[in-house]
């Protein structure tokens, strides 16, 4: 750790943990993140380690032993690190080992040696030896042995549960560089790709993964993020699509072989039903129509059926009206309206079902973004964006000693000021004659200092020119039609909005409202048709420095306005 | 980042218009910051550890 200086350098990965899949990440000589798939081909790697006679399987291959060997496979744990027993839903865990109370924390009594006693192996030893195969893949891929990592974690994850985390990840020889939280790194990934413009905008990042789903609202300013709210649902996720379909081809099979018992009421057959539900619903993600086949699903009668993804889409549509519904309460929860979010990068598994990402379109604004394979072309792979922003950050802290790295991150350098209302200029409007047009320059929750540049036409006949600062708030005006028959329609107003109008939905816009005059500057004498920049300069404790000047020109004018000061 | 364009005109000087020096008139203060966590992540977080740990204005960081 301190003495990383004098052995040899650090070889740093990123490693994205999560209770249904892992994934190992590095960056390329080219500075491409890039997924390492394991031995077996896998970039999403089952957190799954299972035990038969004492050896040790993980990933893919443990999870078949799902069928055969529950007793002795191990999965869904990660959420339970650093936690008591009595405070951990064991939920997930039916059809695997079951967790026990250990000491203060939670363990699995699995048979894991050849012994024929059972051993008690805890959570953060199943974590360190799970960590351990994950780096040993990467090893294998990069050719040198990994030492460090930087890890991710969902945003609730406590200081204790890191610490437990960060323990695990040193007993397998896997220095913790840093803990970036999962929907900052899915939002690095996709900021990091070249193409990609430095911009002020909301983003929703949701992860919806196998247990759980995760919302979060970030303020992304020009590349610094600051959370605004945050979610977390246990009941909408990956393995409650996976459980609808479970139910629809039990019902199929015994609407089928009524003599035959219900699938589900014996474990292995409902683990087989599991499994291949699972692969269906991938399938799904993908195709129009899956099939499904299990050989000896119950009572030794093998099971074939086929499935359509109208008919999924039907059986799991409370599921992803519940996920919208998240979205848009983590969005209230942050103070916001629809309207303002700019941009929602859908990360975790589940957002490879279209219908999820297009449900979601169309219940926010079309200007809204929505980053998923479903409703972009250009999205990066949902399954890849936690581990891709490892990988990222991962790169940019390898060279970094500890300490460093660990002052960074402390609130005297994190926690910062945060701009209240937004500061800009007032325009000419075209129709408000008189009135000036609030136009914003740094958005509100810009953390300071910051500094930002306009490029603002000049009064068409040149001359004297007004520079008018303000701070200004964004509204949500809404706009209630009447009912009017035979009216025709307003010839701005969206054809595909048609059917909502009937059903009088309200249309809502942004207006900006001038909240109050902070400065004013003349810039004198500026050409016809002139450009001119407006730079404002807010420093670390909200003082202004406006410079206002003529593009190409003489003209030019400075002031500054030093911040509040408590009394 | 880019500078934000802004086609819409910014208005004529009043012929009255006054200021008590170098034509420039600071009113108010801006209001209040709100005290925020930002992610330590990114590139562009570790400018702003970077400015914050050498007291570094924007423009002396670019130097
Ligand atoms: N192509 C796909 N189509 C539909 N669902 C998918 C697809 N790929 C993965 N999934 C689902 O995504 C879920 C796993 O998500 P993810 O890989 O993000 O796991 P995770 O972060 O470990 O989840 P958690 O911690 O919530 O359990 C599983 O339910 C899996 O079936
Ligand atoms: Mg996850």
């Amino acid at each position: 750790m301190s003495d990383s200086e004098d052995a040899a350098p650090r070889v740093a990965i990123g490693i994205t943990f999560g209770n249904s899949y892992s994934s190992i990440s590095h960056t390329t000589v080219e500075g491409r993140a890039e997924v390492i798939a394991n031995e077996e081909g896998d970039r999403q790697i089952p957190s799954i380690l299972s035990y038969i006679d004492g050896e040790e399987f993980q990933g893919t291959q443990a999870k078949a032993q799902l069928v055969r060997n529950a007793k002795n496979t191990v999965a869904y744990w990660r959420d339970f690190l650093g936690k008591s027993f009595e405070s951990v839903d064991p939920t997930p865990c039916h059809q695997s080992a079951h967790p026990i109370a250990h000491d203060k924390t939670v363990a699995f009594s699995i048979h894991d040696s050849e012994s024929e006693e059972p051993n008690n192996v805890t959570v953060s030893e199943i974590t360190t030896r799970h960590l351990r195969r994950l780096k040993d893949s990467a090893s294998d891929f990069l050719g040198k042995q990994v030492t460090a990592a930087v890890m991710t974690v969902p945003t609730n994850f406590a200081e204790v549960q890191k610490d437990a985390l960060r323990e695990a990840a040193q007993n397998a020889g896997i220095e913790v560089l840093q803990f970036i939280n999962e929907p900052v790194a899915a939002l690095l990934a996709y900021d990091a790709r070249p193409e990609a413009k430095l911009a002020d905008k909301i983003v929703v990042v949701a992860d919806l993964g196998g247990t759980r789903s995760d919302v979060a609202v970030i303020a992304s300013r020009g590349g610094v993020y600051t959370l605004l709210a945050t979610s977390h649902d246990w009941e909408v996720s990956g393995s409650k699509l996976d459980e609808a379909l479970m139910d629809h081809f039990a019902k199929e099979f015994r609407k089928k072989y009524n003599t035959a018992g219900d699938p589900r009421k014996d474990e292995r057959s409902l683990a087989k039903l599991r499994l291949e539900s699972e692969a269906v619903k991938k399938a799904l993600s993908l195709g129009s129509t899956a099939s499904f086949s299990v050989e000896s699903l119950s009572a030794g009668i093998d099971f074939t059926a086929t499935i359509t993804r109208t008919r999924f889409e039907l059986l799991a549509r409370a599921h992803f009206a519940a996920i919208t519904r998240l979205i848009q309460s983590t969005v209230e929860k942050a103070g916001l309206d629809p309207l303002d979010v700019s941009e929602i990068v859908l990360c975790g598994g589940t957002s490879h079902v279209p219908r999820v990402a297009t449900s979601l379109q169309s219940a926010f604004p079309e200007k809204t973004v929505v980053w998923a394979p479903a409703t972009r072309t250009d999205a990066i792979n949902p399954s890849e964006l936690v581990a891709r922003g490892a990988a990222i950050q991962a790169s940019l802290v390898a060279d970094f000693d500890q300490e460093d790295i660990r002052e960074s991150c402390h609130p005297v350098v994190t926690v910062t000021p945060h701009l209240k209302d937004a500061i800009g200029v007032l325009a000419v409007s075209g129709d408000e004659r008189g009135h000036g047009k609030f136009v914003p320059i740094v958005l509100a929750s810009t953390s300071v200092p910051v500094r930002r540049t306009a490029i603002i036409n000049g009064p068409p006949a040149g001359g004297d020119v007004l520079i008018k600062i303000c701070e200004g708030s964004k509204r949500i005006h809404v706009e209630h039609k009447e009912k009017k028959e035979r009216e025709p329609v307003e010839a701005d107003s969206d054809d595909s909005d048609a059917e909502l109008s009937e059903d009088e939905e309200p249309i809502k816009s942004e207006v900006w409202h001038t909240e109050r005059v902070i400065a004013e500057a003349a810039l004198r004498g500026v050409a016809k048709g002139a450009k001119i920049e407006v730079q404002i300069n807010v420093g670390p404790d909200t003082g202004l420095t406006i410079v206002a000047r003529e593009v190409g020109g003489k003209a030019s004018v400075r002031g500054s306005v030093p911040a509040y000061e408590e009394s | 980042m880019d500078p934000i364009k802004v086609p819409l005109p910014l208005p004529v000087l009043a012929a009255d218009w006054s200021a008590p020096a170098h034509d420039f008139h600071a009113f108010t203060p801006v209001s209040a910051a709100v005290q925020r966590e930002i992610e330590p992540v990114g590139p562009h977080f570790l400018a702003h550890a970077r400015r914050k740990r050498y007291k570094r204005t924007f423009s002396e960081d670019e130097r």
